[in-house]
């Protein structure tokens, strides 16, 4: 027993010391952690983006900005385009993956909303476990259905689509439909939780004054669920921008994006601060994404934050 | 009518969608059982690869180490998530907002930042102590940190739920901190604990990005082993081991949807 005169209302730990020691204690392993393992190597990795290239590929002194310029494409043959490309690739990529997400999320997230209260769980739950699995079996999913052979390549074979004897990957589209694939449960929550949210008597009052189908979507609905479409937009473009497994699998050599950029510079090429230096760009893109995800979940006041 | 036509269209969408969804999963299963090599055409039933699997010692190997790095990794998260989370319910008061950012770090960087972090990281400590050779070691360290968020952010969104007036009345039943923790707050969160430790452990049997950088050579987990038996070249025994963890992931989601369930959450500002 600590004390015979029973302390109150310093809710639950006593004293300043008790309660300084209390928040550390509980704050502090997680946080700690999370820094330690985390944090720290990641700024590790973004400085060795500064540093030379060793002989193994390995970083070295003195600091430089040599690898950003190896990233733009000058190297020691000239200027080439490759990696440039490459963040092109990536991009245009993410771009088509999250337009196709977003149509096909859009109707799919509103026909949920508006089924009996009861099922619409179990029906987001529907939606959300084919991304539960891993997504190296997912990816291999589709080689099975994509490949040479596989109904649907002949399919579009005989539509002269491709050429016959080949598959429909690897190449750009199988990427693309990989990443829209993994990617739209992402986009159907936050959209789905917009479309609960939506008050439908502004939409009763279009339809009331007579607004044209297309006006009313327009002026009454799409306002409305806009936040989700950030939300969605935002948890969708950028992991996609950043992903590895779905275009080395479903792209091969021709379809690289910028993760596997990344990874090739850390293993067969070998070149640490180059590798570092495209890690840094994915990076910022990932913060500049999230800043916009915290600015947007301040101004258009949604009291749930969607985070998955 | 026109009314009708709209839904009608909305309901084939979610048919559609749904075939989309489920099509690449059920190819794999379906040729698990094929009887054949070939993947583009289906020749009858067999078990033929399901027993060929569990012959081969790689594959049992991996399935031990995937299943040793998601329990270890989701029992100490879920530890130290919880506690977390428990600790920014407890000082909301305080300015910690700015601790959402370490929360937010491991959910927003890309799998290939994180794991490539991890690696040089683990490499450089490696090679300057001796310490933290990758193996499962390192890859339990490195899940653990993107555990640790979700557990935190579960705890703390069940906690907020919970009428603050009861930890009052702890307070006036005179608990001490760890009689409230024992009595109080874990029986409480217990459903909270429960899920989260189900998810951690999906979010560990799931990667493969983070595991494959940070995985020594004796260290195979199961996607691992399909990543590189893949990239060799497709042997049906992949379907038949990726059709076992499609169903251990579908098994754990009927475990927590009929967890949810049976627990509704109460909301007592609601009442």
């Amino acid at each position: 027993m600590s004390s015979v005169i029973p302390r109150r209302k310093t809710f639950g730990v006593p004293g300043y010391w008790g309660r300084t020691t209390h928040l550390l204690g509980t704050i502090a392993p997680g946080i700690l952690w999370i820094v330690f393992f985390l944090v720290l190597p990641s700024f590790y990795l973004m400085s060795i983006a500064f540093m030379s290239n060793g002989p193994y590929g390995l970083p070295q002194m003195p600091l430089t900005l040599q690898s950003f310029q190896e990233l733009a494409g000058f190297g020691f043959l000239g200027w080439s385009p490759g990696n440039l490309y490459t963040l092109a690739r990536s991009l245009w990529q993410t771009l088509i993956a999250t337009g196709l997400v977003i149509m096909i999320a859009y109707p799919l997230a509103y026909f949920i909303s508006t089924q009996p209260s009861g099922r619409r769980p179990l029906m987001l739950l529907i939606v959300v476990v084919p991304s539960w699995t891993n997504q190296v079996i997912r990816a291999f999913g589709w080689m099975n259905i994509l490949a040479p052979e596989a109904p649907l390549s002949n399919l579009a074979a005989s539509a002269n689509l491709i050429p016959s004897e080949m598959g429909l990957f690897p190449s750009n589209f199988a990427v693309v439909l990989g990443l829209v694939y993994n990617f739209l449960p992402f986009m159907v929550l936050p959209l789905y939780a917009s479309f609960e949210r939506l008050d439908t008597e502004i939409v009763q009052a279009a339809h009331d004054l007579y607004a044209k189908p297309v006006n009313v979507f327009r002026h009454a609905i799409l306002p409305q669920t806009l936040p989700g479409l950030m939300a969605g937009t935002v948890l969708v473009s950028i992991p996609a921008f950043g992903m590895y497994v779905i275009p080395e699998l479903l792209g091969g050599g021709k379809s690289m994006m910028i993760g596997n950029l990344v990874a090739r510079q850390f293993a067969a090429a070998s070149n640490w601060p180059l590798g570092a230096a495209a890690a840094l760009i994915m990076i910022l893109a990932t913060l500049g994404g999230l800043l916009v995800l915290r600015r947007l979940g301040r101004r258009l006041g949604g009291g749930k934050e969607v985070v998955l | 009518m026109r009314r009708t036509t709209f839904n009608n269209g909305l309901r084939a969408w979610w048919y559609i969608v749904l075939l989309f969804l489920y099509g690449p999963l059920a190819i794999v299963v379906l040729f698990s059982f094929n009887s054949t090599r070939t993947y583009s055409s289906f020749k009858g039933f067999s078990l033929e690869w399901y027993a060929k699997l569990f012959a081969n010692e790689t594959i049992v190997n991996a399935i031990y180490n995937s299943m040793s790095l998601a329990i270890v990794s989701s029992t100490l998260a879920t530890m130290l998530g919880a506690i977390l989370g428990y600790g920014m319910y407890r000082y909301r008061h305080l300015n910690l907002g700015w601790l959402i950012w370490f929360i937010y770090l491991p959910l927003v960087m890309p799998d290939i930042v994180y794991g490539i972090s991890q690696m040089t990281f683990f490499v450089t400590i490696n090679e300057a102590t001796g310490l933290l050779e990758p193996g499962l070691l390192t890859m339990i360290i490195a899940h653990i940190s993107f555990q640790i968020p979700f557990v935190a952010l579960l705890v703390y969104s069940r906690l907020l739920q919970l009428d603050p007036l009861l930890f009052e009345a702890t307070q006036d039943l005179y608990a001490t901190p760890w009689q409230r923790a024992w009595y109080f707050i874990i029986p409480t969160l217990q459903a909270a604990l429960i899920s989260s430790f189900f998810l951690s452990f999906t979010l560990s049997i799931d990667d493969f990005v983070i595991s494959f950088f940070t995985a020594g050579p004796e260290s195979t987990t199961l996607p691992i082993f399909i990543w590189s038996a893949i990239k060799k070249g497709i042997t049906p025994e992949i379907n038949a081991i990726s059709t076992l963890m499609i169903g251990a992931v579908f098994t754990a989601a009927a475990i927590s949807y009929a967890i949810q369930r049976a627990k509704p959450v109460s909301k007592p500002s609601q009442q």
